[in-house]
């Protein structure tokens, strides 16, 4: 309990690190549900290319969607570290995010972490929140709202 | 005491005479004279009374109070039924579902005194010129048998004054003592809970609670604690100083609901002295202290809990004991069944296999009769949404002016809980929309030749795996050319689209939000108030609605619900390596047809089956996948039905029927019309459901 409290107190969050492409993002470990390993994904006619479908996680229906395709980068090539991330958001419930590979759990002071400077005059969507500096490398932190809102 | 833990039955048994009452004074309309009637009224009335009471809503008693006694004078024939009287009564039942519905909300009456009903139902007493002598002298006669009663009870109505039996003790004295100084009274009573009284200790509760209004209570027996958990008979006795007259007290007792009587008389010195005579005992002086200032707090304690107010949910199903019953002799033979498989896998390879697959089986039966009895708790019939619209009806005939009469058939329908409780509102609207714009008014009608009165029907009933129910009017029907001019004028759709639009499909615009908030619609097309809503809802619910009207002759709203919403018998189909499955109750016949069999009409494929055309849809087009199949293989036509309307759906494969259990895709892929949902097969893949419907 103590360590908890003295964790709140310097205000730190832990992150789950995950790869796509060669890039490293972050995700707040407090939305995170579940990782899976790649298992097999029920296409789901006439949706937006980045959803991927659904699975069946434990007899619970749950969307998937390609973080890659949903970022504009190619097709995911499915490896023995593909895994799909299971978060839970307030307003869409449960939903999966393909990834990579799940490299490592950070934990992230709040000064280590900078706020991007958002182009807003360019009509351009950007997924990334924040910037963690971890040692030398650095960690695009993922805006989880925009990356789930659906442009109509 | 708590009375909390009773709410639920309150709330429910209210509806239910709420409910009752609603169609008795339906019933008294038509016939004033019907002593039955008046007699259920009533009987109605006084248990509302008594269950308000016992609550402690004390406006929701007043008020129904003040409608017994005008009930009672109609039942003693002092005051006839009027009209004016029936739409007071009617207010008065609603203002009562106003109470019930806040008390639903926050477990509080709130604070509408409702003085203008009351005032005008006590108007119907005394107002109405014979009646009032009669009221008065019947008033002036009840105090007087009070007074009567106690004076000299034991006698008169064979009522013992058991509190003489109390043992009492120097405190009790010394007390008593005290009060005499202070000029007030000591009360033996003995008060007599009627014998059909169910909740003895809530009526014991509210009879201390009138008392500490107008005292103390020094003693009681049996004791406080014995008379909350329900251990006496129909009667208790208690010791009150008060400083007020015994009439008054006794009076305070009476007005508790269910309480048959309260005798009693003022303690004198001799009563004491005769107790000391006989030795008393120390060994209670302790306790009784203790139980009298316990007491005093309680009422309190209680008061403060019910005004934390938290809303009340409600959400029960009165289930038949013998559906309960079916229940559990399967959950038995489910154990059984799991034995017996825990056994066959202890015997040799040999026997295994052959004894599985018979335990399998048994399983499967099993399973499936679970299945359908927990479903059928699930049900209740649609009785308890449509009883209510008889007296809507009325109260539109009186507001629209126009005579109509509601034939309703089917209310024994059963559906399933959830649906019942979301389709009220729906229906209400469709009748309301009938009643409103589609009858006619009466001289319209006289001079199309049509009866004065017009009718609406409400007609439900099972279809395969629906429920239908059909809402119609003998009235105007919808004037499809004005809903045409009226779309066109609106900008929904362009003069040449109208041009090749059907009857059919112009009626559906009817159905479109954008229409029905069109202002002045409703005037011009005859509907169109909602429909939308109502569209959305019955959608919410996987059912739909059509219309299907004539002009000049009435139209009829045609709702079509899924019996189950959460299992359902499937066709599980392949299409391209995908699998998929249909609802087995939409799917008519599965045929085989080879390819040279498929005629194009306006460019789209069609077969002839048994003399009807039905136009083909390739679901491998609408899901997007190829086809695993040659393109002059013979085809796999899965037919299936909406309405009276027919569609040929194109699959690859055909796997089987298979029960499955329907699951939600969530929010995040709703936008996908013709998928249903989802289902877990038994190899843990997900296969999605096709709603055949949206497909028609």
């Amino acid at each position: 309990m103590d360590e908890l409290k003295i964790v709140n107190e310097n205000d730190t969050a832990q992150y789950i690190v995950i790869k796509i492409d060669n890039e490293q993002f972050g995700i707040n470990i407090s939305v995170v549900d579940n990782i899976v390993k790649m298992t097999h994904v029920t296409r789901v006619p006439k949706v937006a290319s980045y959803l991927k479908g659904v699975i069946n996680l434990r007899g619970e229906i749950i969307p998937v969607m390609s973080l890659r395709l949903k970022m504009g980068l190619k097709e995911d090539e499915i490896t023995k570290a593909t895994r799909i991330i299971i978060l839970k958001l307030e307003q869409h419930g449960k939903i999966g995010f393909i990834v990579d590979e799940v490299k490592e759990v950070i934990t992230l002071e709040s000064s280590q972490i900078e706020k991007v400077a958002t182009d807003t005059s360019a009509d351009k969507v950007t997924f990334v929140q924040s910037v963690g500096k971890c040692g030398s490398e650095l960690i695009s932190i993922l805006d989880l709202n925009s990356l789930t809102v659906e442009k109509e | 005491m708590d009375v909390s833990q009773y709410l639920d039955i309150f709330l429910d048994e209210t509806k239910e005479h709420l409910q009752n009452l609603n169609n008795q004074i339906l019933d008294l309309e038509q016939d004033s004279e019907n002593m039955d009637t008046i007699n259920e009224i009533f009987r109605a009335a006084h248990s509302l009374k008594g269950m308000a009471g016992t609550m402690g809503y004390k406006r929701m008693q007043n008020l129904t109070h003040d409608m017994e006694n005008v009930f009672s004078e109609v039942r003693n024939g002092a005051i006839k039924v009027t009209p004016d009287m029936v739409d007071v009564l009617f207010k008065c039942l609603d203002a009562l579902e106003g109470y019930l519905s806040t008390i639903q909300e926050t477990s509080d009456e709130g604070t509408n005194e409702n003085e203008p009903l009351i005032k005008a139902l006590n108007d119907f007493l005394n107002g109405k010129g014979g009646a009032q002598p009669k009221k008065e002298e019947a008033k002036a006669e009840e105090p007087a048998e009070e007074t009567a009663a106690a004076d000299a009870p034991a006698s008169e109505a064979g009522l013992v004054e058991k509190w003489q039996n109390i043992k009492l003790t120097d405190t009790e004295k010394h007390l008593f003592e005290k009060a005499k100084e202070e000029g007030k009274f000591f009360y033996g009573l003995t008060v007599y809970i009627q014998e059909s009284c169910i909740l003895k200790a809530a009526r014991a509760f509210l009879v201390f609670k009138a008392l500490e209004e107008h005292g103390e209570i020094i003693l009681s027996k049996p004791s406080t604690q014995d008379i909350e958990d329900e251990k006496f008979d129909f009667d208790f006795s208690v010791i009150v100083v008060s400083g007020e007259p015994i009439e008054k007290v006794v009076e305070a007792i009476k007005s508790v609901s269910e309480i048959e009587d309260a005798v009693g008389r003022a303690l004198t010195d001799a009563d004491f002295n005769a107790v000391e005579a006989g030795s008393s005992s120390q060994e209670s002086t302790a306790k009784t202290t203790a139980v009298a200032s316990t007491e005093g707090d309680k009422p309190k304690a209680s008061g403060e809990k019910k005004a934390a107010g938290k809303p009340v949910v409600n959400r029960t199903v009165r289930v038949d004991i013998e559906k309960l019953d079916v229940l559990m002799n399967l959950v038995s033979e489910l154990i059984i069944a799991k034995n017996s498989l825990v056994s066959a896998s202890n015997t040799d390879d040999a026997q295994r296999s052959s004894s599985f697959n018979e335990q399998i089986e048994y399983l499967e039966s099993v399973t499936t009769n679970l299945h359908e009895s927990v479903m059928k708790v699930r049900m209740v019939p649609i009785e308890s949404v449509v009883s209510k619209f008889p007296r809507m009806i009325r109260d539109m005939q009186k507001t629209l002016n126009k005579k109509m009469e509601l034939h309703m058939s089917g209310e024994e329908t059963e559906l399933d809980r959830t649906v019942v409780d979301e389709i009220g509102d729906p229906l209400m609207h469709l009748l309301r929309n009938s009643a409103d714009h589609g009858l006619e008014s009466a001289e319209v009608r006289k001079q199309r030749g049509k009866s004065e009165v017009g009718n609406i029907f409400l007609k439900a009933y099972q279809d395969g795996n629906n429920v239908v129910i059909e809402v119609g009017d003998d009235g105007n029907g919808i004037d499809v050319a004005k809903v045409r001019d009226k779309a066109i004028q609106k900008g929904t759709i362009t003069p040449e689209q109208a041009e090749n639009m059907s009857d059919k499909e112009i009626i559906d615009l009817l159905f479109l939000p954008s229409f029905s908030t069109a202002e002045k619609v409703s005037e011009i097309s005859g509907r169109g108030v909602g429909l939308d809503v109502v569209k959305s809802k019955i959608e919410a619910l996987s059912g739909e609605v059509e219309v299907r009207s004539k002009l000049g002759e009435g139209s009829t709203w045609i709702i079509r619900l899924p019996l189950t919403l959460a299992i359902i018998q499937a066709l599980m189909v392949i299409v391209g390596d995908e699998k998929y499955a249909i609802s087995l109750g939409s799917i008519q016949t599965i045929e085989d047809i080879p390819t040279s069999e498929i005629r194009l009409v306006e460019n789209k494929e069609v077969i002839q089956l048994r003399g009807t055309v039905i136009p083909l849809i390739r679901l491998n087009d609408v899901v997007g996948i190829e086809s695993s199949k040659a393109p002059d293989d013979n085809l796999v036509v899965v037919i299936v039905k909406k309405g009276d309307r027919l569609a040929g759906l194109v699959v690859d494969e055909l796997i089987g029927q298979q029960e499955i259990v329907i699951k939600s895709l969530g929010k995040y892929i709703s936008k996908c019309k013709f998928i249903s949902g989802a289902t877990i097969l038994g190899d843990g893949e997900v296969a999605l459901i096709i709603d055949a419907n949206a497909l028609i």
